[in-house]
């Protein structure tokens, strides 16, 4: 199974990238216009009872002239509702990447590629220097409700909530590059234009992960409905009628309505609310069975002219503890499902028949790493880990095989933090830097590094007298029988693993307060390094506080000394974010990326893991091998909106 | 009686707002609040909240206002409007979250208590009547391996058996079809087929207990005076036993009647887990793992009044039930 994400061809890495991603959506555009307009529009039983029943326009009228065209790798029936399950509010994440939509988004092209495609624009174009990017919405979009999406709903996105302080405090910095917040221009009712102050490279990549609502990740890009929120903005409503909203959604203030947890904002918990997705919220949480049903509006089509999505309904039934999950599985009570699969692969696979289900393997881009605390507060541990031998040592020293083979099913591969084998960022010397085993190699490093002497049990003291010992934190059970095998690895060298399993919020916390010495979690974002490289610059991982350093200026956090490649990292994104060509972008990448990983500050134990994918025999569609990245948005990579149910 | 039940109620007052503000105090205590808790949860699903983001959220939230302010804002609301606040977790309203888990729960426990009852009281009686016979033993052995074995533990066992060998669909109180469903005669066996595991679950862990404890109440009792008496009288084993000793020795179980309320409610959360069930023990464990406060506050606020309420009943019961204590 080898891991393809971005097959970027020779000759396509020599061209501006910005080219290579407008020739894809270009051709995708051709087809559209040839296809479409050959054949008329059919659309799902459920709607053509609507719009008999006098209920809901034809379906010619509700598509845009000349709908996006999402290349089904089979054509569906329509019907069905798809079963699924999660796990609480906190799980969002399950529905809301099945349907996000964006002006564009990654799709996994037939190759398996992940493909930046077009969603509900027309066209796209972005300027010589990367500083205007130009967007026009398809001719006839509207919204679930049947309301036409202009770019009025844009200037109401930007002016009344995007530049409003009461709604959004502080723009995030992803939006406003060299602290210069993006800039709008409307041309005309369907075309409109984003400025920044400085070359953007990354831009689109960047708007296909993210978005840009307030945090976003689940909005449209650049488009909020304003005939239905302007009743909660203040612009629009008087301070009675807001009152009046808020009091009627149960929450303090109107500004609660707004923000990703607002309650009128938010798609997962207001049904009301006008979307662009495939599907729409039909009974929200806390329900034991959250629901949602198509949105008859939907702007795609298959290849043939029939508009998607294929599944009538989706059902998320709520479950409190992820064996409970695993027997729905085991059950045959899902239809198709990645998230929260925390059991090991035998288990599903013993249970395909019984439970009528395959599984169709997904790509983990993730690598489980050790993350020690470069900003750690105990001085002879942070003198230790500053020491490049000592790394080097904790790398060398682990069995990884052993590792895959006890606790994976030896469905991984011993792999560096470093970006994963297809990525446009891949090097297979970084990939494999110090991960072969060698407990020799690391007794040797740590005699050097001052570390020879040990006490009765064999351990080695560190210079100040101590045991060299150091807590590893998990959060997660399923962890410790990894950290085990590490602590065993460890010993063999001299130095004691203290395994810790703590609760997953105190985990984070600590630290979010630098309280740890070590930790053992995923290190992810490796395939699209540039589109989120805040991990890779040490935020929520190996140097917290030297990143809270750099991204508030100085005003807190630790400063890295002068020498410190930490320095280095952040001037080469500085560098990269501002670059005017992709090339030049991407030699800073490039060489930020090498910094971080030959300096050893990550240790990676195993990654490109099997991602256990419940697919049951009634479903289809359901692309193989995908490579499951945050950055494609997971699932949202296989194009959900064409999976279809067998109906009888 | 009245006066007293009286004085009672009003003493419960002062208590409840006490025992209120420092479960207030108590869910707080962790390091973090609700928005590192948010953050991290985001941070698990690979999405980021910067730190201004968080400072906004916080300020949004009010988490920045002393806990005392934070407190009297929660409290006056629910005793003036009855507003129980707001779940950040669930982006709801409180009230809607947890009055149905609250019949659930209620129902379920209600249920497993009868069951509870209706097997450990003839076993009891008749272990302690029937003192170290055949019997006697068995139910011995049972109670104790009933009492020693994990109420999750019999959960898992029971699930496993009934999805291996029995092929049943397990977890949860309903299957898919009929959750959202409204109320049929379908629904309706549907729900007696996944009811029976947690009854069954919470119902024997419980007898296994009891049944100890009414053994050794009769044994205490079967030996008074009266005992003698009453057959000296000439009544029947079967009149002098169930009128006289079992009587007084039910006594622990009406005086514990008040504690039932609220077990019934924090109770078995491990259980209700793993059996899935929609009751209010997972839901209050998962708010204070997010130092969700209005969510957890209410439901600690809620059992609180339940216990009060309980014991005010236990009172009450016990005073009708056993002549003597009237007297004391």
């Amino acid at each position: 199974m080898a891991l393809t994400v971005l097959r970027v061809g020779d000759e396509e890495k020599s061209m501006n990238a910005k080219n290579w991603f407008a020739t894809i959506s270009l051709a995708a555009l051709s087809t559209a216009a040839l296809t479409v307009s050959a054949w008329a529009f059919q659309e799902a039983p459920m709607l053509t009872e609507m719009v008999e029943a006098g209920t809901l326009p034809p379906v010619e009228e509700r598509l845009p002239t000349n709908p996006t065209v999402v290349d089904a790798l089979s054509v569906g029936e329509y019907g069905g509702t798809w079963r699924r399950a999660y796990s609480g509010p906190g799980d969002r994440w399950g529905p809301t990447k099945l349907m996000e939509e964006r002006v564009l988004k990654w799709a996994a092209g037939p190759d398996g590629t992940a493909q930046l495609t077009p969603g509900y624009i027309e066209s796209y174009s972005v300027n010589e220097d990367s500083t205007e990017f130009t967007f026009t919405l398809l001719e006839g979009l509207k919204w679930s409700d049947g309301h036409p999406v202009t770019t009025e709903d844009v200037r109401f996105w930007y002016e009344d909530i995007f530049l409003n302080p009461k709604i959004v405090a502080t723009i995030d910095p992803t939006f406003s590059p060299g602290g210069v917040p993006m800039e709008l221009e409307i041309a005309d009712e369907r075309t409109f234009t984003v400025k920044f102050a400085q070359p953007y490279v990354y831009f689109l990549q960047i708007l296909a992960k993210d978005s840009t609502g307030e945090p976003s990740l689940d909005r449209p890009s650049f488009v909020f409905p304003k005939h239905y929120l302007s009743q909660f903005n203040d612009k629009y409503a008087s301070e009675e009628e807001l009152a009046a909203a808020a009091a009627e959604f149960g929450v303090a203030s109107w500004t609660d309505l707004w923000g990703s947890k607002g309650a009128a904002t938010a798609w997962w918990a207001n049904p009301d609310l006008p979307v662009l997705t495939a599907w729409k919220i039909e009974t929200p949480a806390p329900a034991e069975n959250v629901t949602m049903v198509r949105n008859p509006y939907y702007w795609a089509v298959d290849q043939e002219g029939n508009q998607l999505p294929y599944i009538d309904r989706i059902n998320h039934r709520l479950y409190q503890d992820p064996q409970s999950l695993a027997l729905m599985v085991a059950q045959g009570q899902i239809d198709a499902q990645d998230r929260g699969m925390s059991e090991p692969y035998d288990f599903y696979k013993e249970n395909e028949e019984r439970g009528n289900f395959h599984l169709v393997p997904w790509l983990g881009s993730g690598v489980w790493s050790l993350i020690p605390n470069m900003n750690t507060t105990d001085e002879a541990l942070n003198a230790l880990y500053a020491d490049e031998r000592v790394r080097q040592a904790l790398s060398v020293g682990i069995d990884r095989e052993l590792i895959i083979e006890l606790t994976q099913s030896g469905l991984a591969k011993p792999v560096q933090a470093a970006p994963v084998a297809g990525s446009p960022y891949y090097q297979e010397d970084l990939a494999t830097h110090w991960t072969e085993y060698d407990p020799d190699l690391a007794n040797e490093l740590l005699d050097e590094a001052g570390l020879a002497e040990r006490d009765s049990e064999g351990f080695r003291l560190r210079p100040d007298g101590k045991r060299f010992t150091i807590v590893v934190e998990g959060g997660d059970m399923a962890l410790s029988k990894q950290l085990e095998l590490i602590a065993e690895s460890y010993s063999e060298i001299g130095i004691e693993i203290l395994p810790r399993v703590i609760d997953r919020t105190q985990f984070d916390t600590n630290r979010a307060n630098n309280d740890f010495d070590m930790q053992y979690l995923v290190f992810d974002r490796l395939t699209y390094v540039p589109a989120d490289p805040r991990v890779m610059m040490g935020s929520e991982s190996y140097a917290n506080q030297s990143y809270v350093w750099y991204s508030t200026d100085g005003a807190s956090g630790i400063e890295p000394p002068a020498d410190s490649d930490f320095r280095k990292i952040y001037d080469l994104w500085d560098k990269a974010s501002s670059a005017p060509s992709v090339e030049e972008a991407d030699k800073s990448m490039n060489e930020l990326i090498r910094t971080f990983v030959e300096g050893g500050y990550v240790i990676g134990v195993h990654g490109a893991g099997v991602r256990v994918n419940v697919v049951s025999n009634r479903m289809h569609n359901v692309q193989a091998d995908l490579v499951m990245d945050d950055i494609f948005r997971e699932v949202g990579l296989s194009r959900t909106q064409q999976y279809w149910l067998d109906q009888d | 009686m009245i006066a007293f039940i009286l004085r009672r109620s009003l003493l419960s007052i002062p208590m409840l707002i006490f025992i209120s503000f420092i479960s207030f105090v108590i869910i707080q205590l962790p390091p973090g609040d609700y928005v590192t808790a948010y953050a991290a949860q985001l941070a698990k699903s690979g999405d980021y909240l910067s730190a201004v983001q968080q400072e906004a959220m916080r300020e949004r939230l009010g988490l920045n206002d002393p806990i005392l302010i934070q407190y009297w804002r929660w409290i006056t609301a629910i005793i003036f409007k009855g507003d129980f606040g707001y779940s950040l977790d669930w982006n709801a309203p409180v009230s809607t979250l947890i009055w149905d888990r609250l019949a659930i729960t209620l129902a379920l426990s209600t249920a497993s208590l009868i069951i509870t009852w209706i097997i450990a009281i003839p076993v009891g009686v008749y272990s302690a009547t029937r003192q170290y016979s055949v019997l006697d033993y068995v139910f011995t052995v049972f109670g104790f391996l009933g009492k020693g074995t994990p109420d999750f533990l019999l959960a898992l066992i029971l699930m496993w058996i009934s999805f291996v060998y029995l092929q049943l669909d397990v977890g949860g109180l309903f299957s898919t079809d009929y959750q959202n469903a409204p109320w049929s005669w379908g629904k309706f066996v549907d729900l007696l087929q996944h009811l029976w595991i947690p009854l069954v679950v919470l119902g024997t862990s419980g007898a296994a207990g009891l049944i100890r404890v009414m053994r050794a109440n009769m044994l205490d009792e079967l030996g008074k005076p009266y005992v003698e008496t009453a057959y000296a009288q000439g009544l029947s084993e079967r009149q002098v036993v169930w009128r006289y000793p079992v009587r007084v020795a039910l006594n622990p179980f009406i005086s514990t009647v008040g504690w039932a309320l609220p077990a019934l409610f924090s109770g078995d959360v491990i259980t209700a887990i793993v059996l899935n069930l929609p009751t209010t023990g997972p839901l209050l464990l998962q708010a204070l793992k997010m130092q969700d406060m209005y969510l957890a506050g209410s439901f600690i606020l809620i059992l609180s009044a339940f216990t009060v309420i309980g014991t005010l009943i236990s009172d009450i019961l016990l005073a009708w039930f056993d002549p003597r204590i009237r007297y004391a």
